[in-house]
């Protein structure tokens, strides 16, 4: 094997999984495996066991919620995001944002559960789950669930919320209002290569003005990171041209831009600025015109 | 000698020059190519190599115990043991670079992220990967140096003590008389400097080889996917002490190659002695981040203190240039490069007075090897650059500047201050069908209403014109090293007509997705008057079977000149055996003989014809019934090497035909760039190719695609990146080199025109490098994009970030050109 040596267990349940975690420390999940078989490849990361929940049916799971939401088990694919009739119909952006993620073999293998765990910062789905306010479902023991607020599951760069013996369950949004817009917009490499800046955008018009806003920046911290000083410019204005420009000039927060082979530290700041905009005038574009 | 030499008719319709289906593709569509990892030997061990995780440091202790007492590990090999059985792989280079050190395997010092160090051989490839991890070495670090220019300072750290300094190899090259147009010109358009980046190529394939150290015969067997097996023989024999007789080298299909796989000799011949010592085959399959790390890459070249003399009409001069070139850790390969670039000294254009100061520098990077276009795009790139930023400094048109200082087309054939001659060509009418097909006055028009509205995007309309010189005269090793024993080119084919009547070729080519099989079934097919489906050309090279000479393999654009070149030569002699021995049995004269459908008959007489199974019959198993004169005479084992017809170059003067032809590429790109972010969409793209007559359009056509995506990629997103701290690849996985793929790619639209060449045996021209034409084509258009007066483009990799701060350059920033009137 390119991989080091070792065990590999296929639990039948979501329970019985969550006890292997908890009885292996040095186990990790596989899911898609888009991420860790890379990782195990390159002899990256010690891991003395994989416990693959990739075949449980109970994580695979697209429910309409009664409120009009969604929840999505974690370990939905890609591909099954992007062509599920009802997150296409309910949360179109969901389905948008996995139909251009990376390419055709990753979408058919990789996970909506493995991509937030992982919580790479250039990773797709963290900046919009928090900006769409998402609620982490997680299960413990048995049957043990807890729910995080997506805002608090992404602790730092490849770490999340999740405890020892915990996995993700599912990720349950709320349904958009018809006042309610949601924008997301990247900086890519090339198509279907990194990302160097990315924006994740929810907001509600009430009238003329804009009620509330989440502005989210993927790509330049440990975690993604909520705009508080952009978003407060925004409240109360009508997103007009300059309205908006003015507001993504406001201060950065909770950000550490590092440079890398392809891009500076400076040039992703600036890119994420341009792009916040973009997603703000995507949001505001699906609002409904004001009477 | 020509395939439609009038005393050699045949009824058979000619398929040159028609796109016939590739008799390759059945097998490799369908899996059933046979690559190097497919072959199998008994008793095989899987080798795995320890490589340098440091860019420079002093190799210590290493202890290879705990690997070796594994297991299935069958045996283990170290630098130290190769230095004890080996001599330092021989130079091309003449002092200083002479003196410099090359194994198998890395002696004393690594110097290069991904340097071999230790190979270990196991009885699975994942048992030699884990017996690699338990192999200790001890390194003592020093410091690296990776940027081209710093490594020439008195303080860099010395990669090679036995050179002293980090320069391989230096000279000046000049024509003409520089310093008297310099001062003679109206004006003088200097340039501080161009950088072109360190990019690759991408075989799908990556080295590969399996190879056995036979006891019995002493003989060692090398089935790899080396491109010129012979260059490594040469290599490989004086350093182990083998003779080249007994080095059989095999391939057959080569999952692409690019140049990239002629410097595979080193880890070869790692291969071969590691086999020697355990008493087994040895399988090595590199994997692709070894491939992409310390395989080879392409070269990196800067450009400095240009200076190009313009008169008032537009008619540029020359130009004089110090370049840069760099070649990594060791030369490998170079200093070919050192001359390569002069067979296309003064670009597309009517340069009369050049001189290039070329260094070539040493760094703790990967080896350099002849990536596709090699040492001409670095060099026709500058030329480009240099002509583009005249036009926009001096306010020429970029079209008309540029078609003033092109070769006309009844100037051709043109001979280049050093002698070298551009066999045919049009490139204004190039130049014309390209802007055509890309609409560039409906652009320019769209260009200036944007312009007009904002809006925050801009586009920008570049051209690119390049050159693939194609069939070295090997004598041009003797410029950069007067001592090398090496001239002319040659190929070597066979046709033999079998014991059935079947026509059957070798070719001494290591074909990798050209199509040899199929172009030369064409070729030998109109001159047999035999359908190319009814001739069976072996698949791949083998020195056990196969014709082969010192210049075989597949490189350098030359296969339609050389390969087909021995093929036509050994069908043309097969063809006169076979009509003399129907002349004998027919009674008639050989002249009146015409082969046609597989039956040699008397012209204008249907009834006294034999089939070509007749013909083997008499020659092999009915011979006593032939004249003894005529059965002496004829073999049916035909055996042709090609020579182009070149002459040693001028030593001194540095000047003689370098290449025997040039195929040209004009490129038209129209790019669209957000203003805000620096992201570039190619909006439209053309390619327009002349490489004389094609003899097979749809091969050609694959090829110009290949190459078009290749620089395409290369001038937006391929880049090696390396830490100017630590030396490490920031960009060694596809993560972050990020190679081209279809989506990336816009639609081309191609054209051509054919020129075909007098000085080739068929009128084709070598081609497929592609001369590394988006990178200049792309450039141009981010200069027109840009716009008189403002930021010059002067780096050939522009992703987004360049290019948004190039569209800030402060218009009180000092500018790298400055143009001085008189």
């Amino acid at each position: 094997m390119l991989a080091r040596p070792l065990k590999y267990a296929r639990p039948a349940s979501v329970a019985e999984a969550t006890a292997l975690l908890r009885s292996h420390p040095g186990a990790r999940p596989l899911a898609g495996g888009q991420s860790i078989v890379n990782v195990l490849k390159l002899r990256a990361a010690e891991v003395d066991a994989l416990i693959d929940i990739s075949r449980l049916e109970e994580l695979r799971t697209i429910a309409a919620t009664p409120d009009g939401g969604l929840e999505l088990g974690a370990g939905v694919r890609y591909v099954e995001l992007a062509s599920a009739p009802l997150v296409r119909e309910r949360l179109p952006i969901v389905a948008d944002v996995a139909d251009g993620l990376v390419d055709v073999q990753v979408r058919n293998r990789g996970t909506l559960g493995g991509n937030i765990c992982l919580n790479d910062p250039t990773s797709n789905f963290p900046p919009l789950l928090v900006a769409l306010g998402a609620t982490i479902r997680i299960a413990g023991a048995g049957a043990e669930r807890r729910s995080v607020p997506a805002g608090d599951f992404f602790v730092g760069p490849y770490r999340c919320a999740l405890e020892p013996g915990e996995l993700v369950h599912s990720v349950v949004l709320a349904p958009l209002g018809g006042d309610e817009g949601v924008g997301y917009q990247t900086l890519q490499l090339a198509r279907d290569s990194w990302a160097l800046a990315r924006a994740a955008v929810w907001l509600r018009r009430d009238g003329d003005a804009i009620a509330d806003a989440r502005v989210v920046l993927g790509c330049l911290g440990p975690r993604p990171a909520r705009q508080g000083a952009i978003e407060a410019a925004l409240l109360g204005g009508g997103g007009g041209e300059a309205s908006v420009s003015a507001a993504v000039a406001a201060p950065l927060e909770g950000i550490d831009a590092v440079g890398d082979s392809h891009a500076s530290p400076e040039y992703r700041v600036e890119m994420a600025r341009v792009y916040a905009k973009r997603a703000i005038h995507q949001a505001l574009a699906q609002t409904e015109a004001p009477a | 000698m020509s395939v439609q030499d009038a005393a050699a008719p045949t009824k058979a319709a000619s398929t040159i020059g028609t796109p016939v289906r590739r008799v390759e593709d059945k097998r490799l569509l369908q899996g059933q190519g046979t690559f190097s990892d497919d072959v199998w030997m008994k008793r095989m061990g899987y080798v795995h190599f320890v490589r340098s995780p440091h860019a420079h440091a002093r190799i210590g202790d290493i202890d290879v115990a705990r690997a070796e007492a594994m297991e299935g590990v069958y045996a283990t090999l170290t630098g130290a043991e190769v230095e004890a059985m080996t001599e330092p792989f021989m130079q091309i280079a003449p002092e200083p670079g002479s003196r410099m050190e090359d194994y198998a395997l890395a002696v004393g010092k690594v110097r290069f992220v991904g340097e071999p160090v230790v190979a270990v051989l196991a009885e699975t490839r994942a048992l030699a990967r884990d017996a690699a991890e338990a192999v200790e070495v001890e390194y003592e670090l020093l410091e690296a140096v990776v940027d081209s220019l710093a490594t020439l300072s008195p303080t860099a750290p010395v990669l090679h003590e036995t050179i002293g300094k980090n320069i391989g190899y230096q000279d000046t090259y000049a024509w003409g008389d520089i310093d008297w147009a310099l001062e003679h010109a109206d004006h003088v358009v200097s340039i501080d400097k161009l950088h072109f980046h360190r990019f690759s190529s991408t075989p799908l394939e990556c080295n590969a080889a399996v190879v056995n150290w036979d006891r019995g015969t002493d003989v060692i067997e090398v089935r790899s996917n080396n491109q010129m097996p012979q260059f490594a023989a040469m290599f490989i024999s004086p350093a182990i002490g083998m003779p080249t007789s007994k080095l059989h080298f095999v391939s057959q299909d080569i999952g692409g190659a690019f140049g990239l796989k002629i410097t595979s000799y080193p880890t070869i011949a790692a291969c071969m002695l590691l086999s020697r010592k355990a008493g087994r085959p040895v399988k090595w399959t590199e994997y692709r981040s070894e491939a992409v790390t310390a395989s080879a890459h392409g070269n990196e070249r800067t450009f400095t203190d240009i200076k190009v003399p313009v008169m008032a009409d537009g008619t540029i001069l020359g130009f004089d240039v110090k370049a840069y070139d760099d070649a990594g850790a060791f030369m490998r390969y170079e200093p070919l490069g050192g001359v390569i670039w002069s067979q296309v000294a003064p670009g597309c254009y009517r340069l009369k007075h050049l001189r290039v100061e070329y260094t070539q520098v040493l760094t703790n990077k990967c080896p350099c090897g002849p990536n596709r276009g090699y040492s001409r795009l670095q060099h026709l790139w500058m030329i480009e650059r240099i002509v583009d930023i005249v036009a926009h400094e001096l306010g020429f048109d970029p079209v008309e500047l540029r078609k003033k200082n092109y070769p006309q087309a009844d100037e051709y054939p043109y001979e280049t201050p050093n002698g070298c001659f551009y066999d045919s060509g049009d490139l204004p009418r190039m130049l014309d069908l390209g802007l055509e097909l890309a609409d560039y006055d409906g652009w320019r028009t769209r260009q200036a209403e944007l312009k007009e509205s904002g809006g925050g995007k801009r586009i920008g309309i570049g051209i690119g014109s390049t050159l693939d010189s194609g069939t070295n005269n090997f004598g041009q090793a003797r410029l950069v090293n007067e001592h090398l024993p090496f001239s002319g080119n040659g190929e070597a084919a066979h046709v033999k007509l079998d014991l059935y009547g079947e026509i059957a070729v070798n070719l001494g080519s290591s074909p990798q997705g050209q199509g040899h099989e199929t172009t030369a079934a064409q070729t030998v097919g109109e001159i047999l008057g035999v359908a190319p489906t009814d001739i069976h050309v072996k698949a791949g090279y083998d020195t056990a079977s196969h014709a082969y000479v010192g210049f075989s393999g597949t490189y350098a654009s030359q296969f339609a000149v050389t390969g087909l070149g021995a093929a036509i030569g050994a069908a043309e002699k097969l063809r006169d055996e076979i009509r003399l021995v129907a002349a004998t049995a027919l009674g008639a004269t050989p002249d009146e003989i015409e082969l046609a459908d597989g039956v040699a008959g008397v012209r204008g007489d249907e009834e006294r014809a034999i089939p070509f199974i007749g013909i083997a019959n008499l020659v092999y198993t009915n011979v006593a019934a032939l004249p003894p004169e005529v059965a002496d005479a004829v073999s049916l084992n035909c055996r042709y090497v090609y020579r182009p017809p070149f002459e040693i170059p001028d030593i001194e003067t540095k000047t003689g035909e370098l290449t025997l032809t040039y195929a040209a590429q004009i490129h038209v790109a129209v790019v669209e760039i957000d203003e805000e972010t620096g992201h570039t969409e190619i909006l439209k793209y053309v390619a327009i190719d002349e490489c004389g007559r094609r003899i097979n359009p749809q091969i050609v056509e694959g090829q110009v695609h290949g190459a078009a995506a290749h620089g395409i990629g290369a001038a937006l997103h391929e880049s090696f990146v390396y830490d100017e701290e630590s030396g490490q690849l920031l960009s060694g996985n596809f993560y972050d080199y990020h190679a081209a793929t279809a989506v990336d790619v816009p639609l081309l639209l191609t054209g051509e025109i054919e020129c075909p060449s007098p000085r080739s045996p068929n009128g084709a021209k070598g081609m497929g490098e592609g001369g590394g034409a988006p990178l200049s084509t792309l450039c141009a258009a981010f200069q027109d994009a840009l716009g008189a007066g403002g930021a010059v483009v002067t780096d050939t990799h522009n992703p987004s970030e360049r290019v948004w701060r190039l569209l800030r350059e402060r218009s009180d920033a000092p500018r790298p050109v400055e143009v001085v009137s008189r």
